[in-house]
């Protein structure tokens, strides 16, 4: 093997190194039965679940994060692929300012999203809890709803749809039977990616939600408390839940980079 | 046009609102905000520029140290995320798609989890600490890893690199192998090869990539709040401290355009000499 070759080689697992050993490490953590997060590890213990899963506020901040991403999901989703399918019709110069607009948010820095909604709510006096999080959230995930579903849309055929309608289908009927079975793999991918960024979202939610926990916000709660063991096992869940999501997403639009 | 309209508009509605109320409204609230004044612990709506002349003048350094930290992510991450997609797309071969995998597995989630494990891999008693005194290679745990901008730098590099590959993969993977190989069997050297037709090709994924690395440091404030130490005062956390401790929010939004005005210059001014200097001599 050439010199050059091998310094590639090394170059592409520290990279991987890099990216996955604080996984790897934080999954370790969650079981190791000492209080402080260091080596050796001396014996494994399942104490700090039991802990965590006793606590009210775990599974009362697990129910409002559910309740987000569970509404930010569903929603999200659907506005944004009505507007991803009048983008497809437009013409293309409208359909890239459209575009262009309607995925601004996404280059606002998550801090600077947070307390421009956080000003602008307490200005207008509207009360923030859950309600507030939801409008928050579904800003800023439905430029990706948009971007896949429109990515999808633009390859779409639209002469099936033609055909339908010319063989007597209603407008509803050709979109059930026709057009959602074609791109309902990119519709419950855009979902899944919408509901990771719901789920994962830590400061735009701290600014909007006023009192009240999701789990970030009571991740980071925990945090400011100083260390814990039950913190790496809020941080696995929180992970696992929007790896998974992602995962979901990317097997079903078969993603491939 | 109100066709056009009649056609289109049931279907905008929804995003078009949410967008309007939750973001082209606030943020326009939130410009008139920035020319306001706290005076003597009193609001005052009088447009001024004071704020502005403040950031400039009162928070230079921090916005500086601020551009350069975030510049420093921006093209380090950029750099080794060109470096492995570069891998993936040309020399891996079958391990390709394992090695994209692993940018994918960590790519979406897990913010507040990545910047707290960093946070204990690094610390004075953390994993990395005590890893290195259990096998003997040192002594003493070693207090420089945290509190640093260097942990700061790791840490975003951490969450931004899997962000940062995968739009230069993209790239890389339209660039088609036809013409590497009729430049090479023409003589090309390899380094001429890499400059005048991969670059150009890839050049809007690596802008893509570095912005979205670059903003997310500039605008980010949890990892220098948790990692950073106190002599990291990055604008992202003296911001926040406008609408806590300080309690001026006009001040803090007059720094939150700045940071966005100056992002945007740098940006552009990058893209543009990008483009310079990838022009194929004629």
């Amino acid at each position: 093997m050439k010199t050059s070759d091998l310094l590639w080689r090394i170059f592409a697992a520290a990279c991987c190194l890099f990216m996955v050993s604080p996984l790897v490490i934080l999954i370790l953590f969650c079981f190791s039965d000492k209080a402080v997060i260091s080596f050796p590890i001396e014996g494994l213990t399942t104490a700090w679940w039991a802990e965590l899963f006793s606590r009210r506020e775990f599974w009362k901040s697990l129910g409002n994060s559910a309740i987000v991403a569970g509404t930010v999901g569903a929603a999200t989703t659907l506005f944004g692929t009505m507007a991803a399918f009048s983008l497809a019709r437009m013409h293309p110069r409208a359909a890239g300012v459209t575009m262009a607009l309607l995925t601004l948010p996404v280059m606002l820095p998550p801090l600077v999203l947070g307390l421009t909604l956080l000003s602008f709510f307490s200005g207008l006096e509207i009360r923030l809890g859950l309600q507030t999080v939801i409008l928050a959230h579904l800003v800023f995930t439905q430029p990706f709803v948009i971007l896949v579903v429109h990515a999808r849309m633009s390859r779409f055929d639209f002469a099936v749809v033609n055909s339908a309608r010319d063989l007597g289908a209603s407008p509803l009927r050709a979109f059930t039977s026709v057009t959602l079975p074609l791109i309902r793999p990119t519709i419950i991918g855009a979902a899944m990616i919408a509901m990771a960024l719901s789920l994962d979202d830590f400061i735009v939610t701290f600014f909007t939600i006023g009192g009240g926990n999701t789990l970030p916000t009571f991740l980071w709660g925990m945090l400011r408390k100083g260390a814990n063991p039950q913190i790496n096992i809020v941080g696995f869940l929180l992970m696992s839940l929007t790896i998974c999501a992602s995962l979901i997403a990317f097997r079903v639009t078969r993603y491939r980079g | 046009m109100m066709d056009w309209l009649r056609r289109h508009l049931p279907f905008v509605l929804p995003s078009t609102t949410i967008f309007l109320f939750c973001f082209a409204a606030p943020v326009a609230y939130f410009f008139v905000m920035s020319f306001w004044q706290i005076k003597s612990y009193r609001l005052s709506t009088d447009p001024t520029a004071h704020n502005y002349i403040e950031v400039w003048t009162d928070y230079f350094s921090s916005l500086w140290y601020t551009f350069a930290v975030a510049s420093v992510i921006g093209l380090a991450v950029t750099t080794v995320a060109f470096g492995f997609a570069y891998f993936i797309r040309f020399k891996a071969g079958r391990w390709g798609t394992p090695l994209l995998f692993v940018a994918l597995l960590t790519l979406f989630g897990g913010y507040l989890t990545k910047i707290y494990v960093w946070k204990t891999i690094l610390g004075q008693s953390g994993v990395l600490n005590t890893a290195l005194q259990a096998i003997g290679a040192i002594d003493e745990p070693i207090t420089a890893f945290l509190y640093n901008p260097l942990a700061v730098v790791i840490t975003l590099g951490h969450y931004t690199l899997p962000l940062a590959i995968l739009p230069i993969y993209g790239a890389l993977r339209s660039v088609e192998d036809v013409p590497l190989r009729g430049a090479r069997d023409l003589g090309a050297r390899p380094w001429r090869v890499f400059k005048e037709i991969v670059l150009p090709q890839c050049q809007a994924g690596i802008l893509f990539s570095f912005t979205l690395t670059f903003l997310f440091a500039a605008g980010d404030y949890v990892t220098p709040l948790l990692v950073g130490g106190p002599y990291t005062s990055m604008m992202g956390v003296i911001i926040q401290h406008q609408f806590g401790l300080r309690f001026n929010a006009p001040l803090g939004a007059a720094m939150a355009f700045t940071v966005i005005a100056v992002c945007m210059i740098i940006i552009g001014a990058l893209g543009l000499a990008l483009r310079q200097s990838l022009k194929v001599r004629a």
